[in-house]
């Protein structure tokens, strides 16, 4: 059982996410690795998918773990999980290891889960695993050079949904809301929660109740990317708060089948304040801006704050 | 000692599943090798075996489920027919490349068209080439003795390589043959427990498919290669001891029937042999001479051993139970090994190639009969008029 961190300063010194990856200069992902990695401690079996957190962190000879970590392809880490959950739990039944049961965890990234992964991490959940299943969103195929996936938001430029002339606004769709579709529909899933990589005390909470859960967790991360999304390297923990503070991005847990709010912002700032930073949405018009706001207003409401923001400026 | 009884190649292989005492079994249906994964389900639901039976979200599912079992240092299976084993295709080079020797048991069914579900070896020789141990049983007996081979050959720390154990669907997968399921304590002796040191655990971590860069890449591939030609060795040095614990020896290569004087054979793997057997028999009685030299063992291609079977004929005729379409010799894959293996021999022993019991349709005795009569031919002429013929159509 994984004790609760009080607070930032009683979080444990150990690193189990270490030097060695070559990520870009203010990795959102990277950095929400470090704090799933710290939370789970050194009982921990790591799953990459591919993704940027498989590319940019395991160069042969030097990756960054001070636990196991096998790669899985981009289609299957849910499989794998379950592969690796079923042999400990036969293994420790028929004596063929005196190992402890291990967190199984899988890092994958939003086309890894939400595009993809969907079907093996929708099976996994389905057959009640005891794994942990992390989708750290940065909106896009970031690894390999900035493409839409089903969670680049509305309006996002992307190299497959570029601006331009007839297409004003880029992507043109609205993104899939994949904690909602976990959370509905898996009756053997034991925790969900969304977390931040700004709101690091809450994450690694959270990444402890989805271990000591004894079934299925799925936790989704928001993890700014600056390469992809055009933002400066050092302001992606602001730019995480800024997600949060617009309503763009929500935090919760999910008790009895309800959403409950694990951070409320006092003042719901309008979204045009999260994307004046960002290079991907520079291109929007303000018809473009209000159908986002109207899009965050959505999801708020669904979780339960009704947005009483001002509108854009 | 064991027991005897008349199973089919299904339940002979899910027979040689719980002897080898597995941990992971992942499911998932698809006709013909349903019949495996349903008998494990009855074993596991009536205690006969003690193992995880995950039901997979589709092949590509399975595959890497078992992939997680075996890197996690379970003995794992699982296993597929037809449209099932390509949809997996991604998982079966990774696999190999992270060098875990898990099993799947194909019994073998056409892709689509026809839909028929019918038998043809076609699936399992699209995953032919990527690194894993591969042959075929002709009969339930050898379904499940394949099995029992595999997991020791795969497993054997000089070769660590997962392994498809083939067999026809239906012709061996749905037909009842005499099986002698051996005993517990012998397949002990001849199996001793899955260890590799190389598996997820955190008291000793290890990163497991890491990425490589180019310049690794010729040397990471190389060691695949030694792993499947360094196993030859050890296929050679298991069957003997398969001899030896169980009572039944199995060429390790290949099976040659009524081949002493003969002049012309057919070369072909799978349970249409066991037609062919019959064929040979009847023509032996009228004195013609003739042969039927079986492939046991697909991969590693034994081409010396081939080489040194078929060289001796006048004439060799190939039966390929698989479509290759548009492939040089215009049959089919078995034709061009084995004509890889005959390369140098010059006309010494014309080849032909038969395309036959193709979308599941069974490969009569008389088209064993036309097939030999055209061998004849070619062995009085020394030489073929055409490559190959696709039954029944062209001959």
């Amino acid at each position: 059982m994984l004790e609760e961190i009080k607070s930032i300063k009683k979080a444990p010194v150990e690193e189990y996410y270490v030097p060695g990856h070559r990520t870009c200069a203010g990795c959102g992902p990277a950095l929400q690795y470090r704090l799933v990695a710290k939370a789970a401690g050194p009982n921990t079996i790591f799953l990459g998918p591919t993704g940027c957190m498989y590319v940019a962190n395991t160069s042969y000879g030097c990756g960054p773990w001070a636990v196991p970590w096998i790669h899985a392809q981009i289609t299957n880490g849910g499989a794998v999980a379950s592969g690796i959950e079923a042999a400990y739990k036969a293994m420790i039944r028929k004596h063929k290891t005196d190992a402890e049961f291990p967190n199984i965890i899988v890092m994958a990234g939003d086309g890894g889960s939400a595009d993809i992964g969907i079907q093996a991490l929708s099976a996994a959940f389905y057959r009640g695993h005891n794994i942990l299943f992390v989708a750290y969103d940065n909106e896009s195929y970031a690894n390999t050079g900035i493409q839409t996936s089903p969670t680049t938001p509305y309006g996002a430029w992307t190299t497959f949904s570029p601006a331009g002339p007839v297409i004003p606004e880029g992507k043109k769709l609205m993104p899939k809301d994949l904690p909602k579709i976990m959370a509905h529909g898996h009756p053997e899933l034991k925790y969900l929660a969304t977390a931040s990589l700004s709101y690091p005390l809450d994450l690694m909470n959270k990444v402890r109740k989805g271990l000591n859960a004894n079934g299925p967790a799925f936790l989704y991360i928001h993890a700014p990317c600056p390469k992809g999304w055009s933002f400066p390297a050092d302001k992606t923990v602001e730019i995480g708060k800024l997600a949060v503070e617009t309503g763009m991005f929500q935090l919760y847990e999910l008790d009895g089948g309800e959403y409950k709010l694990t951070y409320k912002p006092r003042e719901l700032k309008p979204v045009s304040e999260y994307i004046k930073y960002q290079g991907r949405f520079s291109h929007l018009q303000p018809e473009h801006i209000e159908k986002l706001q109207q899009f965050a207003n959505q999801r708020l409401k669904e979780v339960g704050i009704e947005a009483v923001a001002a509108p854009a400026e | 000692m064991g027991v005897k009884k008349r199973i089919s190649g299904c339940v002979a292989t899910a027979n040689a599943v719980k002897l080898a005492d597995v941990e992971v079994i992942c499911s998932y249906p698809i006709r013909p090798y349903t019949g495996i994964m349903s008998e494990l389900a009855r074993m596991v639901a009536d205690g006969e075996l003690d193992a995880e039976f995950v039901y997979g979200e589709g092949e590509h599912g399975q595959l890497s489920v078992v992939y997680g079992a075996s890197a996690a240092g379970a003995r794992a299976f699982t296993g597929s027919s037809g449209v099932g084993v390509t949809y997996a295709m991604e998982v079966y080079s990774p696999i190999s490349g992270e060098r875990l020797p898990l099993q799947m048991a194909i019994a073998d069914r056409t892709l689509d068209p026809p839909g028929d579900f019918g038998s043809e070896q076609t699936d399992a020789l699209c995953c032919r080439d990527q690194g894993w141990i591969q042959g075929w049983a002709s009969t339930p007996q050898e379904a499940l003795d394949l099995t029992l081979l595999y997991y020791r050959i795969g497993e054997d720390p000089r070769v660590l390589l997962p392994q498809y154990a083939c067999q026809d669907g239906y012709f061996v997968s749905h037909i009842l043959g005499e099986v002698d399921i051996p005993d517990a304590a012998q397949v002990k002796e001849f199996l001793p427990p899955y260890k590799n040191h190389h598996v997820l655990d955190p008291r000793n971590p290890q990163i497991i498919g890491a990425q490589m860069e180019p310049s690794m890449g010729p040397g990471m591939q190389y060691q695949r290669y030694q792993a499947i030609e360094g196993s030859r060795k050890v296929i050679e040095e298991v069957h003997e001891e398969f001899g030896r614990i169980f009572g039944r020896k199995y060429a390790p290569w290949v099976e040659e029937y009524m081949t002493d004087d003969a002049e012309v054979v057919i070369f072909m793997q799978g349970g249409h042999a066991e037609t062919c057997k019959t064929v040979v028999k009847r023509l032996r009685n009228l004195g013609e001479k003739v042969g039927l030299v079986r492939l046991r063992t697909f991969r590693p291609f034994p081409t010396q051993q081939v080489r040194d079977a078929l060289g001796r004929f006048k004439a060799v005729g190939v039966v390929d139970n698989s479509v290759n379409f548009g492939i040089s010799g215009a049959a089919g894959v078995l034709l061009t090994e084995a004509r890889t293996a005959l390369y140098g021999l010059g006309d010494k022993v014309p080849t032909v190639g038969f395309v036959a019991g193709l979308g599941g349709e069974m490969i009569t005795h008389d088209e064993f009969y036309k097939m030999f009569a055209k061998l004849k031919e070619v062995a009085k002429a020394g030489k073929a008029d055409k490559q190959s013929y696709w039954l029944p159509f062209e001959l």
